[in-house]
């Protein structure tokens, strides 16, 4: 089992390495596409249908910044999918370097719980989760802004600040039971 | 007869949109030029009817001459009822022999044997296929013109596609066909539909195949977009495999617009968490039905991006290669996996 390392390669100069994983392989070609537009930095888009990655890929792979799980709500797949690809990454990632985006959340035929374990699994890791609109163009500008200042800031090319510093700022939390009782 | 070829010719008028109408005519070629340029094609369909049959009757049309109008219009435009194909099998040595003057003479004959008021008409189109136009009456009554069969096959191929068919005529046009084409048995090859040529094509097989190969092919260069030097795909590879397999297994390029797909379960039923199904003895009989605008493609696409495992199950991918779109699933004897039955 190869694990994937935050820290195994030197970084370069002014480059930011993003890494979107998504089972359905649909809205990360597109999403690429815009965020590749970004011209302050240099950056570098690698696309994966799951984790881990393949081997032989291994020294042309730049140091990756931060991992995106792309999961499609309508498809309980997707969500299996980035749950299983999860154990393939080095647990340094997960001090700020992994977020989640979801998909489809808006769709009616969606099942309230799928949302809620995705929420509860991206709380239980301390990390970020993201709602992006796959469908139009807009949306995936939006969400293409949005993952640019989390990587901005996990590539290290904002000064005073860290990844694990925004992290804490912005990573998932659940509405535990309790709470709620006591306002009933 | 007259009223008959009236009825016939309003019919087909009702049937035939107008912007098919001029087209048909003209290719029928049994009004003269003025009588078509007079034709008001504004005017509704009754109206037009009457017009059509008042020129009839001046040219001294006969039954035969509206049943060819109406075999000119479903050649070009014969996506209309569905469509079932038979094959032809056990040929005799003489099969390949057969042309088209002797198949034409022999199944007329036949079907004359067999049953006495019946009218054949048969037309060769351009892509070598013989249509035939099959109105059938019984000993009593006179061939009913309203509801014609039609019947289309390619010489010394095993194929017959027919539509509105029913049982009772199965029999006898089968029999007229398998002595007519010199063959010992006809059966019903599973596979039907409203798309005439999807059926065809997809049977015959004339659609673009792709094979096992070494070094990646066309397919590869075809599918790779003008890729932004900054986006790389990590598992390409893979990708590339998974193409590769569903191209094997469903062809390449344009596929045929099969529309739907049957499968007939009698299969136990297994869910460890539903026992009081599970242990039933009998099998649990349901009919899994899949349809689309274009089957085939839709498979292609399941198989190409992942959501359906590769290699691909013999199930979706007996589909092409034995070109059915109905199949039986039986459990096997020995083992618990499910197997595709032959036999219906």
């Amino acid at each position: 089992m190869s694990l994937l390392k935050p820290f195994s390669r030197r970084p370069a100069l002014n480059t930011a390495t993003i890494l979107l994983v998504e089972r359905e392989e649909e809205f990360q070609q597109r999403l690429a596409e815009v965020l590749v537009e970004e011209t302050a930095v240099t950056l570098n888009v690698r696309l994966a249908k799951s984790l881990p990655l393949p081997f032989e890929n291994q020294h042309s792979r730049p140091r990756i910044d931060l991992v995106v799980f792309i999961v499609n709500l309508t498809s309980e797949l997707s969500l299996q999918s980035a749950r299983a690809s999860l154990k393939y990454l080095d647990p340094g990632y997960f001090l700020g370097k992994v977020c989640f985006m979801a998909t489809n959340a808006r769709n009616a035929a969606v099942p309230q719980e799928r949302l809620d374990t995705l929420r509860g699994l991206a709380a239980s890791l301390r990390c970020t989760l993201l709602f992006a609109e796959d469908q139009t163009a807009d949306g995936a500008t939006n969400a293409s802004e949005r993952l640019l200042t989390i990587l901005k800031v996990a590539a290290g090319l904002v000064p005073m600040t860290t990844a694990l510093y925004l992290s804490n700022l912005t990573m998932c939390t659940v509405p535990s039971n309790t709470n709620e009782v006591d306002f009933d | 007869m007259e009223d008959q070829m009236k009825s016939l010719l309003r019919q087909l008028v009702r049937r035939i949109p107008i912007r098919f109408l001029k087209v048909t005519l003209e290719k029928w070629g049994r009004l003269t030029v003025a009588q078509q340029q007079n034709i008001d094609f504004t005017q509704t369909k009754w109206a037009l009817a009457d017009e059509l049959i008042a020129y009839s009757e001046e040219n001294r049309l006969t039954l035969r001459h509206i049943t060819e109008l109406e075999m000119i219009y479903v050649i070009d435009n014969p996506n209309q009822g569905m469509w079932h194909a038979f094959q032809l099998v056990d040929p005799e040595s003489d099969a390949p022999a057969v042309e088209l003057m002797q198949f034409k003479e022999q199944f007329k004959s036949h079907l004359n044997e067999l049953v006495r008021n019946v009218s054949v008409k048969m037309k060769k189109n351009t892509d070598e296929a013989v249509w035939i136009r099959i109105a059938w009456g019984d000993s009593c009554s006179r061939p009913n013109n309203m509801r014609p069969t039609y019947v289309v096959h390619y010489l010394q191929t095993p194929y017959v596609f027919v539509t509105r068919l029913t049982s009772k005529q199965k029999t006898l046009l089968s029999q007229a066909m398998i002595i007519a084409t010199r063959h010992q048995a006809i059966k019903d090859a599973h596979l039907s539909g409203r798309n005439f040529s999807a059926i065809r094509d997809l049977l015959m097989q004339e659609y673009e195949q792709v094979f096992p190969a070494k070094y990646p092919s066309a397919l590869v260069e075809r599918n790779q977009i003008a890729a932004l030097p900054n986006i790389e795909r990590e598992q390409a590879e893979a990708e590339v495999n998974r193409l590769q397999m569903a191209c094997e297994a469903f062809g390449g390029g344009k596929l045929p617009q099969l529309q739907s797909v049957v499968y007939k379960l009698e299969t136990k039923f297994k869910d460890p968490s539903n026992q009081t199904f599970t242990e039933r003895e009998k099998p649990f009989n349901c009919v899994v039905t899949f349809t689309s605008k274009n089957l085939l493609e839709s498979l292609r696409h399941c198989a190409s991006s992942g959501i359906a495992s590769t290699p691909i199950t013999p199930l979706l991918s007996s589909i092409p290669r034995r070109g059915r779109n109905y199949f039986v699933i039986t459990d096997k004897v020995s083992g618990p996996s499910s197997q595709i039955n032959p036999t219906v």
